[in-house]
């Protein structure tokens, strides 16, 4: 990500440094997307000041990058993007926001839909690195028509001061997702919502979070899937404590609305087996470094 | 002398487990330590290898150097390796990535354990085979294998015996075998035998074959109470 010729689209603070397109993709700025195509103005949930517009018409043998930014004082972004993926396409996409030094007071705020049409398929790996002092929200849509398939993938392992994250997916028939929240928050309050629901017969989801709670974290983690057809959903939300001046609720939520859908949870939150890290010092480990191989292990999914 | 330990106390908060150990290792010496399950042999390992758990009294010299309060990673870093009986799963760590993490180096073997979770699932054989790589990994110069024998049929004891006599004990690492069945001497023939019962070593023996004899005819009690009976019979 770091290598500016493979990325697509890049976003400095405000300004857009880099764009790409071809026949096949179309990348714009969202708000040009707004003037330019009226039919995209339903997906936004407003009209777009900052963001990218992404249309995948056709398949591509190559995978995506995008680059948001901040590396100015007190920047605030305000992001709307969107994401279309035409029938049938295949793409892998890898996002990343970050800001490039502490004590810059960022605010990222970003809200994004993507729509998987018929057959498409998406896999999305979204990675957040932030500094202390940043503010972040972002809430993400994926509307999943027939037969489409979604794997996401959020990535925080520097998580800023205070995080808000929403993913929620909205299935239609044989349409399949697997939401995964990788989350190590130190000193940081974290609050993550994910809902999946399964509207189309056969339809399936699942949500994997591994969240870790260290230096006086506060982590609020809400899962939630929906059953509305016959179909078939699981949670999978565990949580690692690694000090006792951090605090993990995870509320895993099933509602169920079809007596033929299977859905199913677990959860649960554990803290670093002293057992474990034993047996990692008897390897030449020192304590934290077995500590942080534990908790890259955990997150690890 | 390798490792000499000398008067050797350890407690828990509950109770005295080792009460007076005393024991000896040279350079490339083999060890035996046979005794009943509860004797305190595992707990004499994991002391040892530096638990932080347990109460000591007593000293551990390695080398000549005292041990005694020293943190397990350091232990091991000057040559105490210990190949743990239930050894713990490590989620999300494959094998391969420990091994590496232990000398630094990337494993050219291809072997279907080095691609999973550490312990995640593994056979009884499998554990055995985890923990000799990582002992062979640490380039240990005393290695403690705790019940290596246990979950290993005979034919793939021969196997694992094969490789510790082959990459540790003929390059001149001393080896400390705890074992409650004694299986495995008869592969890797030790040059000393200690029994211990009841958190003490109650016997101390050079032929193998005499002190596995008393004990495959009279069990452990014959031991405790002619601690000498072994070499005697």
């Amino acid at each position: 990500m770091t290598d500016v010729k493979n990325i697509h689209y890049l976003q400095v603070n405000h300004k857009i440094e880099k764009i790409f397109s071809n026949e096949d993709v179309l990348i714009l700025p969202s708000s040009e997307a707004w003037k330019k195509f009226s039919w995209t103005r339903k997906y936004f949930f407003k009209k777009p000041k900052q963001g990218y517009f992404l249309w995948v018409k056709k398949q591509i043998n190559f995978p995506l990058f995008s680059c948001v930014l901040i590396n100015s004082k007190k920047t605030t972004q305000d992001l709307q993007n969107l994401a279309v993926l035409e029938r049938g396409v295949d793409i892998s996409l890898f996002g990343s926001c970050s800001s490039l030094k502490s004590k810059l007071y960022g605010f990222h705020n970003s809200q994004g839909k993507f729509v998987l049409k018929k057959g498409a398929s998406l896999k999305y790996e979204h990675r957040h690195s932030w500094n202390a002092d940043d503010k972040v929200k972002a809430k993400y849509e994926f509307i999943l028509e027939e037969n489409a398939k979604l794997n996401y993938i959020f990535k925080s392992v520097n998580v800023p001061g205070k995080m808000e994250i929403e993913n929620k997916a909205e299935l239609s028939d044989d349409a399949s997702c697997e939401i995964k929240a990788v989350i190590d928050c130190k000193n940081s309050e974290m609050k993550i919502n994910d809902i999946v629901e399964l509207k189309g017969e056969q339809s399936s989801g699942q949500i994997h979070m591994r969240l870790v709670g260290r230096e006086k974290s506060i982590i609020y983690a809400n899962s939630e899937i929906l059953a509305k057809a016959q179909s078939k959903g699981h949670l999978d939300c565990q949580g690692l404590l690694v000090d006792e001046s951090s605090k993990i609720s995870l509320i895993p939520k099933l509602i169920c609305s079809n007596k033929k859908s299977q859905i199913t949870h677990e959860a649960s939150i554990g803290k670093i087996s002293q057992e474990q890290l034993s047996y990692l010092r008897t390897r030449g480990l020192n304590e934290k470094e077995a500590i942080s191989l534990i908790i890259n292990g955990f997150l690890n999914i | 002398m390798l490792l000499e330990v000398q008067k050797l106390k350890v407690k828990t908060e509950e109770k005295e487990i080792l009460k007076g150990i005393d024991l000896k290792i040279k350079k490339g010496e083999v060890l035996a330590l046979l005794g009943p399950n509860a004797s305190g042999k595992s707990t004499l390992a994991k002391v040892l290898s530096g638990d932080t758990k347990y109460k000591v009294s007593g000293k551990i010299l390695f080398n000549g150097k005292n041990i005694t309060n020293l943190l397990p990673e350091k232990r091991a870093k000057l040559g105490i390796a210990l190949s743990w009986q239930n050894p713990p799963a490590i989620k999300g760590v494959k094998l391969s990535g420990l091994l590496k993490k232990i000398n630094g180096k990337e494993i050219n073997i291809k072997e279907d354990i080095l691609d999973r979770d550490v312990n995640f699932n593994f056979s009884g054989g499998e554990k055995k085979i985890s923990e000799l790589y990582q002992i062979l990994a640490l380039n240990p110069k005393l290695v403690i294998f705790d019940e290596i024998d246990s979950g290993l049929d005979l034919e793939k004891l021969k196997d694992v015996s094969k490789v510790i006599k082959k990459e540790l004990i003929s390059k001149g690492v001393a080896v400390i075998f705890i074992t409650h069945s004694g299986e495995v001497l008869r592969f890797l023939k030790p040059n000393i035998v200690n029994v211990m019962v009841g958190g003490k070593i109650i016997c101390k023996q050079k032929d193998f074959k005499k002190v596995f004899k008393t004990i495959k005819q009279y069990g452990y009690d014959r031991c405790k109470k002619y601690p000498l009976f072994a070499s005697k019979s």
